[in-house]
């Protein structure tokens, strides 16, 4: 029967279409990341001395980076993910409050993070790091900017479904699956920053121009 | 209304999840921490660049093994889901392959 | 409380009291007529919709390309402008692409695949109504780019400020299906992020908007056929019981899945560029142009599986039936099919032989191409081993299938010879390419999906096309192709390049090009043939019975045209080819004891689905006005994304709704031998 039939019915492999149905988005926002993680990678390899910055001079993105900030989001979005397995083990036991505060949590963790991002990109492009003035700045900001989005949008499912669970109709088998396939959606965003922390942030401080770079001083004008 | 899921066998099978993910969640924060030193200490970046891997992998599987439940749920879901992330993979290595010329100058543009 | 139904059964939907959804919105369950269709979730209405906008695409397709053979039919022609010499060419080849052929194998999954696996619908009814209409309307707004090209042409903007400031006056795309950086893209920075100096106007960026559109469309509705598939089939029905078109549905789902990302990434990085002064393709600043090329391969050879496995999948139902057979080597054939899906992600440089990738690498694109060539092979001799010994009936579907054998195998020599990199260096961007392509697409994909339509008309509309206009249509369209395509292999290896307006006399290929001309006319006729036939045999033509070829799969155990709730009582099957060996006595399928007086389940209809996807209308206009200068039109794409988002979340929080309609309490015992002699014409 099909999921708008009767949400209980029996599926030949016995997983619920919806659950089924997010693990194949995610497969598929894969290579939808991997593509975009990629061509900031391999732009990375092809110019490790980075970009030219607000007073002229050639800049490694590291020296932009504030490690301890995109560390305390890094861990804020884990804790994030943690509050939402949380959630959703709540919402199995039926414990309607503990989900509520749990994904509260999640919410409020995920705005921090969200903030934490606005604050590193307001700080990079005054220091010179923008969209257009370098293939940097292009692949840093669309790749990360997309990350952002997707977090903004599991903001707005988490935030739309608080307030539905104070209608009443969230309980129950399928309130209990709906709010696992939201979690799902946010751990995802959340292993896909995983990926892009290292990828992106760390591998920049493996010698002086990052790990594709031999060491030599970055090119001068 | 709510069909209050409380039977005894859920409430002790989540129990002991929740006990799993609090264990998780600082494992998480301290494989973390300890990626944040290893980029500072004066050691082969190939090396370095090997267990940063290593350890963003068993970050990234432990999140799905387990806040993601899926070691918990059909096998089926795990290999769907592997199949596009060993795509995205081999179509990120293939791509680094093909862009193997280094060090272009960039006096031309920088 | 709830989000079932309890009303008590109805006979018919008309008979249902009005119920609100959550939403307060009386639900469309008893609307007819327009708002029906509008409103419908069913996958079989779905199916017949994206069947007519699909062969209303086909046809404009057809007049781009007639005008293009008509500009090249003799030397030195001034017919066409250049310029619209190259929107023809890029809006025919993305029109058939993504608004002929996807959508008519969408058709065909819609329609088919629940009634082949025995379910009642998809597993997610709305979001199959969702790609619908996202894809009416990215194909709509794709179209109305030539809409602002004629009006720019006659003159109807000249008055408008931001008319005449523009720098590139193209309206309808002109860089091809592929639309190449660093041509669609921007060179050098300029002050501000909306005047980036590009290499063309509007029209790229309404390229680069409807195909991503039409992507999300397609993405949507693979994610709902492979959940289906997997989730919903009928009891007994393995997956290794199920017809092999259904497994290419899934096989084609998972290649859209995974591959569509790859050019929503390219076009978000090429509109980034174009929109806000992004460099990710721009040389001056050290883009990579070849970047856009890797990007779109990666998603542009997986692309053409995708394309041509529903076809197989297709042919692989019609051969059995007409050769009175089972197919030989179903699991062999099943694991081609598969091997070509994950090998096609792995040979998209194939296209790119001639821009220096490096030996190493166009030595293993060369192999791995090379490779792709075995398991379609396999499938080619599979299909003979099903023919060879049978009793061969040449009823339409069966004459087109069998020109796919041959048409599909003569592309695929020409695809071999370009697997070789030093030959394709002489092939690359001649019209043997034009030829190789063709001769897959047309006398592959075009003459499978027909052979489809015929076969599969009856049980849709029950009504029977004319078989001989339908001979006669096919012998013009396989008269036509053959004429148009043939001479396109000496053409390109003599030389003529693709691509361009028009070619001086004197290299001997004036001669050939007017019989190319001659042959799409005749291509042209036979194809308006078929498909007006079809359309007026929906209305008008000859009923007849459930069963008219003696099928083999479960769909042609039900009446025609299928009731709406698929099958009476939910079938049990016990092999493959259920459906056959039940006819012939041995019993395969029984059925299980639901319907009846207790009714069973059907989805509501909704308003939702269009609503969501009338953002992507929005959006669609938005973002090309965003670069013609238009005063407030980023406004416009914001406004298409709340749509979006809101008709989401209406959807969600309607609710699913449905109500129980009652079922004829006895299966239709599925006809002993078909009750239309097979042959008759």
């Amino acid at each position: 029967m099909s999921q708008d039939a009767a949400p209980h019915a029996p599926t030949s492999t016995g997983i619920d279409h919806k659950k089924l149905i997010m693990w194949l988005f995610l497969a598929s926002d894969c290579m939808f990341f991997g593509t975009l993680i990629s061509t900031h990678l391999l732009y990375r390899k092809l110019y490790p001395t980075g970009f030219t910055d607000a007073a002229g001079h050639q800049q490694f993105i590291q020296n932009l980076f504030n490690i301890e900030l995109t560390s305390f989001s890094t861990f804020i979005l884990l804790m994030s993910s943690f509050l939402m397995a949380l959630a959703v083990s709540a919402m199995h036991k039926g414990e309607l409050k503990s989900f509520r505060r749990n994904v509260l949590g999640v919410i409020f963790f995920g705005l921090i993070f969200l903030g934490c991002q606005v604050y590193e990109f307001t700080h990079f492009f005054h220091q010179g790091l923008t969209i257009q003035n370098s293939v940097l700045g292009s692949t840093f900001y669309v790749l990360t900017g997309t990350h952002g989005t997707h977090v903004a949008i599991g903001i707005l499912w988490l935030v739309l479904m608080y307030f539905y669970s104070f209608t009443g109709k969230l309980g129950g088998h399928v309130g209990a699956l709906d709010v696992e396939v939201a979690g799902l959606y946010w751990h995802f965003v959340d292993i896909v920053w995983i990926i892009i922390f290292t990828a992106v942030y760390l591998v920049e401080y493996l010698g002086p121009s990052g790990i594709w770079g031999d060491g030599l001083p970055a090119v001068t004008k | 209304m709510s069909e209050a899921v409380l039977d005894p066998k859920t409430l002790a099978v989540e129990t002991e999840r929740y006990h799993h993910f609090i264990t998780l969640a600082l494992w998480l924060a301290a494989i973390t921490g300890v990626e944040i030193v290893l980029i500072f200490l004066p050691v082969s970046p190939v090396v370095i660049l090997t267990v940063l891997s290593l350890l963003s992998a068993i970050k990234f599987f432990a999140v799905i093994l387990w806040f993601m439940h899926l070691i918990y749920d059909a096998r089926l879901l795990f290999w769907l889901f592997f199949a596009g992330l060993a795509l995205a993979f081999a179509t990120f290595a293939a791509m680094i392959i093909l862009f193997s010329v280094d060090r272009i100058d960039t006096k031309w543009f920088a | 409380m709830s989000h079932d139904t309890h009303h008590a059964p109805v006979a018919s939907k008309l008979d249902l009291a009005p119920e609100r959804s959550d939403l307060g919105f009386y639900r469309p369950d008893r609307t007819t007529g327009l708002f029906d269709w509008l409103t419908t979730v069913d996958h079989k209405k779905i199916g017949v919709l994206y069947g007519a906008f699909a062969m209303l695409y086909f046809l404009i397709g057809g007049v781009e390309a007639l005008a293009i053979r008509t500009q090249l039919a003799r030397p030195d022609q001034t017919i066409v402008t250049a310029r619209m010499y190259n929107q023809l060419f890029t809006m025919h080849g993305t029109t058939m692409i993504f608004l002929g052929v996807m959508p008519l194998s969408a058709a065909f999954f819609n329609f088919l695949v629940p009634l082949q696996i025995g379910a009642r619908d998809v597993a997610f009814p709305r979001l199959n109504a969702f790609s619908l209409w996202a894809f009416v309307f990215g194909a709509f707004v794709l179209n109305a780019s030539w809409l602002f090209e004629f009006a720019h042409l006659a003159g109807w903007f000249d008055g408008f400020a931001w008319h005449q400031a523009l720098v590139y006056t193209d309206f309808a795309p002109a860089n091809g299906w592929f639309s190449y950086a660093p041509l669609s893209g921007t060179f050098g920075q300029a002050n501000a992020a909306l005047q980036a100096p590009r290499f063309t106007g509007v029209g790229t960026d309404f390229w680069i908007i409807g195909i991503q559109i039409l992507g999300i469309a397609s993405l949507a509705a693979s994610f709902n056929f492979i959940c289906t598939i997997i989730n919903m089939r009928a009891k007994g029905m393995t997956m290794m019981r199920l017809p092999v078109f259904t497994w290419m549905t899934l096989f084609t789902s998972f290649l859209i899945i995974l591959a569509f990302p790859a050019i929503t990434v390219a076009l978000i990085e090429l509109m980034f560029d174009r929109q806000f002064g992004a460099n990710f393709f721009n040389p001056s600043a050290g883009g990579q142009p070849v970047l856009w090329q890797h990007l779109f391969w990666i998603f542009g050879h997986p692309e053409v599986y995708i394309l041509v496995l529903p076809a197989m999948g297709i042919v692989s139902e019609i051969l059995p039936t007409f050769s009175g057979k089972a197919l030989f080597g179903y699991p062999i054939i099943v694991f081609s099919g598969a091997v070509i899906a994950f090998l096609g992600f792995a040979v998209w440089s194939h296209h790119m032989f001639t821009t220096g990738l490096g030996p190493v690498p166009t030595a293993a694109f060369a192999l791995l191409t090379m490779a792709i060539a075995v398991p379609t092979g396999v499938k080619i001799f599979n299909w003979m081993g099903t023919i060879w010994g049978g009793r061969v009936r040449f009823t339409p579907p069966m004459v087109l299938a069998l020109g796919f054998i041959w048409m599909f195998m003569c592309g695929g020599f020409s695809g071999v010879m370009h697997s070789s990199a030093p030959a394709d260096s002489q092939q690359q961007d001649s019209y043997f390419v034009i030829a190789h392509f063709h001769y897959v697409l047309l006398g592959g994909v075009l003459l499978g999906l027909m052979g489809g339509l015929y076969f599969w008309f009856p049980k849709i509309f029950g009504r029977m096309p004319n078989a001989t206009v339908a001979y006669v249509a096919s012998g013009l369209v396989i008269l036509g192709f053959n004429l148009a395509f043939g001479p396109m292999h000496y053409l390109g290896l003599a030389g003529q390049p693709r691509r361009t307006h028009t070619y001086h006399a004197g290299n001997g290929w004036e001669d050939w090009n007017l019989v190319a001309t001659i042959g799409a006319f005749i291509l042209g006729i036979g194809v308006f043939t078929a498909f007006a036939n079809l359309v007026w045999t929906a209305f008008k033509g000859k009923p007849c019975s459930s069963d008219p070829w003696d099928g083999r799969t479960l769909e042609w155990s039900l009446p025609s045209p299928v009731p709406e709730y698929n099958f009476a009582q939910s079938p049990v099957v016990a092999t493959r080819d259920a459906f056959t060996e039940h006819k012939h006595g041995a019993k395969r399928i029984s059925y299980e004891a639901d319907g009846g007086e207790a009714g069973i389940h059907m989805p509501s209809q909704s308003w939702m689905p269009m609503l969501a996807a009338a953002g992507f209308l929005f959006i669609g206009f938005g973002m090309p006005m965003m670069s013609m200068g238009v005063p407030h039109a980023g406004w416009l794409v914001i406004t298409g994304i709340l749509v979006l988002f809101v008709g989401i979340w209406l959807w969600a929080v309607e609710g699913p709704g449905g109500y129980m309609l009652k079922t004829p309490s006895v299966a239709p015992a599925p006809a002993a031998t078909p009750s239309v002699a097979p042959s008759a014409h």
